[in-house]
C-alpha cells in the first residue's frame, strides 16, 4: 500500500509541484493544507503516515505535540534518522523541508520521500529566485534600515526621532515596523517613477 | 557591576564565529542586546542570530549542529538529553535568560462569562480558575462542547503554568477541556476566530490580542510562580566540552546584556532593537508594553499583577537554579509526561550547570548564590540571599496556591 502523505504549505504552486513529484515516486498525497487550517482535526480525520511541512511554518510545534500524543501520529524525522541520515536531515533542513513520519515506514521510503521533497522545494526556490529564511530576515532588516534612513533624511530627524515617528505611525495604523517600512519604500519608489 | 570591566584574565574563545538561535519573542532580548550593543563583539565573538519560526526548528538546528547555542525553554536541555525531544542529544544550560514573561489570556466572550459566573473569584489569580470551573460545569450541563485552550511547545513552562493554574481552580486539564499546541503568532487570530477560548504564551502575544480587543489578560507567570524561571541559554554538552572558553565568553556577553536590560530606562531601547533590527515583526508599542520594567511600574507587591512582566537580571534571575528546572520536571511527572523512574537528580545535575554560571559571573564581578538549589515558594516578601560577592536581594517567590517545593 502506498505511503499516505499530508502536505502542509502556504504556497499553492510549490505544494502542487510537490504533490505531483511525490505521486510520481509512488506516494499518495491525501491532502494539502494551509497554516490556518485546523491541523488537529485534519490529522485526526486523515491519519496520514507522513507529513511534509514547510520548515518555516510555526505550525511545526503543533505537529510535535501530536507526535507526543501517541503511536498513530507521525514523529519528527530527526527522531527516526538512522546512522546515515543526519546528512539528509541537514540537507532537508537547509532546503526548508521538514518531515514527520510514523515509525513503521522503512528508512528507504523515508529517504526517498525526503529526496523528492528536497529537490521539489529546491527547484521551486531556483525557479522563483525565492529567498531562504535567513535571507528573508536580512532583507527585512535592510528594508527597515532603508526606511529609517529615508525618514531621517526627508524629515531632517535624528535616529531617535525617526524611531519615534515610525513607532507612532505603526501604532496608529496597527502595523509592524516591517510592514510600515515596506509601504514607505514602495510609496517613495512610485513617486520617483 | 562595572559595565566597562575588561575581561583581561579570560582565556580567548576557541571559536569566534557563532550562530545562535532564537524565537521571535520579547525575551529573546538578551541575545539581541548582546549583539546590537556590542557585548558579543567585545568578547571577540562574531555572532549571527538565526530567528527560528518554531521550537521544533530550533531543536533540529541544535541537534544537527547548525546552531552553536540558542535561547531555549527551560525544559528543552533536559528533554533533549533524556531523548524526549527529537534525537537524544545531551544539552546543558549554564544560565537563565529571564524570569516570568508569560500570561494567560482568554477570549473576550469567555472573560465575560467567567465574570458573570463568579465576579468575586475573578478578583485574584488564585481564584480565577474556579470561575472558569463554573463556566465549564455550566457548559457541560448545557451540552456545549469543551472549551479549548492552547499553550506553546510541549516542553514548555507555558504548558505547566497553565495546568497549575487550571488545577488550582479544580479543573482537570485532561478531561475538562481540550488542550492544544498552537504557535504564538497564530494564537491571537485563533482566539478571534473562536477556534481557541484561551491560552498561555509569552509576550508580546498576550498584549497583541488585548490591544486588538480580541482577548483579556487574566494573570501572568509571577502570579502562578513568583520567581519562576523562563528561557535559558542552552548548548550541546559536546560543544561546551569542546569550546569551554567560547561558552564562557558567550555567557559573559549575555550576562552583560541582562544587566543592561534591568537598568532603569533601557527597556524601551530594547523594544526598539527588537523591532528595528527586524527580529520581531510586531508593532513596537505592543513590544514595549510587554517589556516594561516591573520595577519602574510599581513596587514588588504589584509586580505580580503586571501580567507578562519579565525580569532579566535582578534577584539572581540569571542563576540556573536546579530546584527550578526540577520543579518543571516534577510537573511533567505530575501530568504523566515523564516517567516516574527517571533519575531526575542525576539528569538535572548534568543539564543545569550553576558551576559554569559562577565562572562567568566571577569574571564580571557579579555575586552568585552559594547553593545550587533552594526551597521554591518559601517567600511571601522580598528577602536576602547569600552570594559569593555579597547578599543578593530576592523577590517573593510564592506559588499561586501557597505551596512550597523542597527539592
Amino acid at each position: 500500500m502506498a505511503i499516505r502523505v499530508l502536505i502542509v504549505d502556504t504556497k499553492d504552486e510549490r505544494s502542487q509541484a510537490l504533490e505531483r513529484a511525490l505521486a510520481e515516486a509512488g506516494f499518495e498525497v491525501v491532502s494539502t493544507v494551509d497554516e490556518q487550517d485546523d491541523l488537529y482535526s485534519t490529522m485526526e480525520a486523515l491519519q496520514p503516515d507522513a507529513v511534509i511541512v514547510d520548515a518555516a511554518l510555526p505550525s511545526r510545534d503543533t505537529l510535535e505535540h501530536l507526535g507526543q500524543l501517541g503511536r498513530r501520529y507521525p514523529k519528527p524525522m530527526i527522531m527516526l534518522a538512522e546512522e546515515e541520515t543526519p546528512d539528509l536531515t541537514q540537507q532537508a533542513t537547509r532546503a526548508g523541508v521538514s518531515a514527520y513520519v510514523i515509525d513503521s515506514i522503512s528508512p528507504a521510503l523515508v529517504r526517498s520521500m525526503l529526496n523528492v521533497s528536497i529537490s521539489s522545494f529546491e527547484s521551486f526556490r531556483a525557479l522563483k529566485g525565492e529567498l531562504s529564511r535567513t535571507q528573508e530576515t536580512l532583507a527585512q532588516r535592510r528594508a527597515i534600515d532603508r526606511a529609517k534612513a529615508m525618514i531621517m533624511e526627508l524629515r531632517g530627524l535624528g535616529e531617535d526621532a525617526a524611531y519615534q515617528y515610525m513607532r507612532k505611525t505603526a501604532m496608529n495604523r496597527r502595523m509592524t515596523i516591517h510592514e510600515l517600512a515596506q509601504e514607505l519604500l514602495s510609496a517613495t519608489g512610485n513617486k520617483g517613477k | 557591576m562595572n559595565s566597562t570591566l575588561a575581561n583581561g584574565n579570560a582565556p580567548a574563545p576557541e571559536l569566534r564565529r557563532l550562530t545562535l538561535g532564537m524565537l521571535p519573542l520579547n525575551d529573546a532580548a538578551p541575545l539581541v542586546v548582546a549583539l546590537e550593543k556590542g557585548y558579543f563583539g567585545s568578547e571577540g565573538l562574531d555572532v549571527s542570530l538565526s530567528v527560528e519560526t518554531s521550537w521544533a526548528g530550533l531543536r533540529d538546528g541544535m541537534q544537527l549542529g547548525l546552531l552553536d547555542g540558542a535561547q531555549m525553554l527551560a525544559l528543552m536541555p533536559l528533554a533533549s538529553t533524556l531523548g524526549l525531544d527529537g534525537r537524544a542529544t545531551p544539552m546543558l544550560s549554564a544560565m537563565t535568560l529571564n524570569l516570568g514573561g508569560n500570561a494567560i489570556t482568554v477570549s473576550q466572550a469567555l472573560y465575560e462569562r467567567m465574570l458573570a459566573q463568579d465576579p468575586g473569584a475573578m478578583q485574584a489569580p488564585a481564584t480565577q480558575a474556579s470561575a472558569l470551573a463554573r463556566v465549564i460545569d455550566a457548559r457541560r450541563q448545557a451540552g456545549e462542547p469543551k472549551l479549548r485552550f492552547a499553550n506553546v511547545y510541549p516542553f514548555s513552562s507555558h504548558r505547566y503554568l497553565l495546568r497549575y493554574w487550571l488545577a488550582a481552580g479544580g479543573i482537570d486539564p485532561e478531561n475538562d477541556l481540550e488542550l492544544r499546541v498552537v504557535p504564538p503568532p497564530l494564537m491571537a487570530s485563533q482566539l478571534e476566530s473562536g477556534r481557541l477560548d484561551g491560552y498561555c504564551v509569552g509576550e508580546p502575544w498576550n498584549r497583541l490580542a488585548a490591544s486588538r480587543g480580541q482577548g483579556h489578560m487574566l494573570c501572568g507567570s509571577f502570579d502562578i510562580w513568583g520567581g519562576g524561571q523562563e528561557k535559558v541559554f542552552g548548548v550541546c554538552e559536546a560543544w561546551a566540552l569542546q569550546y569551554p572558553n567560547t561558552h564562557r565568553a558567550v555567557l559573559r556577553a549575555l550576562l552583560r546584556a541582562c544587566v543592561w536590560l534591568d537598568e532603569p530606562g533601557n527597556r524601551e531601547q530594547a523594544a526598539r532593537l527588537l523591532c528595528l533590527g527586524g527580529y520581531l515583526d510586531v508593532s513596537p508599542a505592543v513590544v514595549e508594553a510587554g517589556l516594561c520594567n516591573p520595577q519602574q511600574v510599581a513596587g514588588d507587591r504589584q509586580t505580580g499583577r503586571l501580567a507578562g512582566a519579565t525580569l532579566f537580571h535582578r534577584h539572581a534571575a540569571n542563576f540556573p537554579w536546579r530546584s527550578q528546572t526540577l520543579w518543571y520536571a516534577r510537573q511533567m511527572q505530575r501530568w504523566g509526561h515523564l516517567a516516574e523512574e527517571v533519575d531526575l537528580k542525576v539528569a538535572i545535575e548534568r543539564c543545569v550547570r550553576p558551576d559554569l554560571y559562577r565562572q562567568a559571573a566571577a569574571d564580571l564581578g557579579i555575586s552568585a548564590p552559594l547553593v545550587d538549589s533552594k526551597v521554591e515558594g518559601a517567600h511571601e516578601e522580598a528577602w536576602l540571599l547569600e552570594g559569593d560577592r555579597g547578599d543578593i536581594p530576592m523577590r517573593p517567590d510564592r506559588f499561586l496556591d501557597g505551596s512550597r517545593f523542597a527539592p
